[in-house]
Formats: C-alpha cells, sequence, structure tokens
C-alpha cells in the first residue's frame, strides 16, 4: 500500500505528468504515443518515459493495436479514499513536526 | 472502515502556548500555512499556501467550535468542493501538553472526481505546503 501511493506521488509529482494524464482524462478516445508526443512537442522517447511512470501508478492503460500501443487515463487510483487518508496522514505528520519545531525555537 | 484520521502527540510546553500556535493568525502562519483565521465561532477563515508559478491551494471553512481547548473549523481544499473537519483538542497533563487531532470526513472524498482531485494537487500541495514538499521531494529522490 505504502508502495502503491509512493508510486502514485512520484507519477503526479511532476508537472508534465500532471499535463500528459490530464490530456488523456479530457481525451474522447484512448491516444497513441505519437499522438501525445505531438500535442506536447516531447519525443516519443519522453512520453514513453512519462507513461510508463503512470502507468505504473497505475494511472495510465494501455492497449496494443497492430503496431501501436494506446494510452487511456485510469483515474480509479485517484478515486480512493484510502488514498486520501494515507495522504492527510503524512500531511498532518508533517505538521506536527513543524508545530513542535517551532514551539522549540520560541522557547530559546 | 473508518475515515477519520486521529494524531495525538505530546509537547513539553504549556497548554496555553500550544493554544496560541493553533489560533493565533500570526502564529500559524509560521509553523503551518498562511493564515486568515481568528478563533471566533463563525469565522470564515483562509489558508493560502505560498504562491508559485502555478498559483496557489485554498484551504478555507469556518470555525464551529473554538473554546479553550478545543478548536473545530471544517476544511475544503480549493476547488474539490468536498468539507471535511478539523478538531483540535488539548489536555494539559502538568509539565506537558497532549495534543489531539481529528480530522474526519474523509469519506467524502469518494465521491471526487479525478480531475478535481488533480486540480486541487496542481500547483497547490506538492509545490506549497513545505511538509508535504519534503517529503514528495524525498520520496522521488529515493527511487
Amino acid at each position: 500500500m505504502q508502495d502503491n501511493i509512493t508510486k502514485l506521488f512520484k507519477a503526479i509529482a511532476d508537472p508534465t505528468r500532471r499535463d500528459i494524464f490530464h490530456a488523456l482524462v479530457i481525451a474522447t478516445s484512448a491516444l497513441s504515443i505519437t499522438q501525445i508526443s505531438n500535442q506536447f512537442d516531447m519525443t516519443r522517447q519522453g512520453v514513453t518515459k512519462h507513461i510508463k511512470i503512470l502507468n505504473d501508478a497505475g494511472l495510465v492503460q494501455m492497449e496494443e493495436q497492430g503496431r501501436n500501443r494506446f494510452c487511456y487515463a485510469d483515474p480509479k487510483p485517484l478515486k480512493e479514499v484510502n488514498k486520501w487518508m494515507q495522504f492527510y496522514s503524512q500531511f498532518w505528520d508533517d505538521s506536527l513536526d513543524n508545530l513542535g519545531d517551532f514551539l522549540n525555537d520560541k522557547n530559546l | 472502515m473508518s475515515k477519520t484520521i486521529t494524531k495525538e502527540k505530546v509537547f513539553n510546553h504549556s497548554i496555553d502556548q500550544i493554544w496560541n500556535a493553533i489560533t493565533k493568525a500570526e502564529e500559524i502562519s509560521t509553523w503551518f500555512i498562511q493564515a486568515d483565521f481568528k478563533a471566533e465561532v463563525g469565522y470564515n477563515y483562509t489558508f493560502t499556501s505560498e504562491p508559485n508559478e502555478k498559483g496557489c491551494t485554498t484551504i478555507s471553512g469556518t470555525v464551529k467550535e473554538a473554546n479553550p481547548y478545543r478548536l473545530v473549523y471544517t476544511w475544503i481544499v480549493a476547488d474539490t468542493k468536498v468539507e471535511t473537519t478539523v478538531t483540535w483538542t488539548l489536555e494539559d497533563l502538568g509539565n506537558s501538553t497532549k495534543l489531539h487531532l481529528e480530522h474526519s470526513g474523509i469519506e467524502n472524498y469518494a465521491g471526487e472526481t479525478a480531475l478535481a482531485m488533480f486540480d486541487s494537487f496542481d500547483g497547490g500541495w506538492n509545490n506549497c505546503i513545505n511538509g508535504l514538499t519534503d517529503y514528495l521531494k524525498e520520496e522521488v529522490n529515493a527511487r
């Protein structure tokens, strides 16, 4: 579980990947690597690298059609409430650590 | 399954020091998030993460309870429209103070679309909020 959310955060921490994922979410059909690279003015290799990371996170699924690979968005991992639980759990842990540091600094 | 996050932490500080840290805008802004906040029931507060090129995430809500030493407010992340509730309770242990934090209503995120969730991340959490930014950096670099 921890590993999954790490992958998810890694996938969405990068603005380009967020944009690619966004484009796939709003696309009416699956897009090929070539279509994505044209749209983002990126090399096929660059797109493939990003797609692989999104795919590892479960956010993008791929379908082979002949010689082409088509990608489509799968937002399910983002919808899982447990991800939000983990997200906020980490958020509050970090925030309370900050609070502790703040209180200690103030005492000096 | 419980969709409430509960955290407890004991601080070696007086209950009033901690109460000030969680209720005074100036102090909240120092350790947490830039805050327009008043510990008054009905006050509509705003937390704004530090600006960057992509804009900022805003968290807003209404103070529901603000009696020492219990503070309750709703918590809505900018584009999500999902209302959750954050409750802070302090307990005096003599030489230290126990802080009890509860964040409830997280199951309300279930009906959210991925796009709205993404907007809340976009230029928001991972760019603006210090603690999380560090967390993400560490996680990303570790891979």
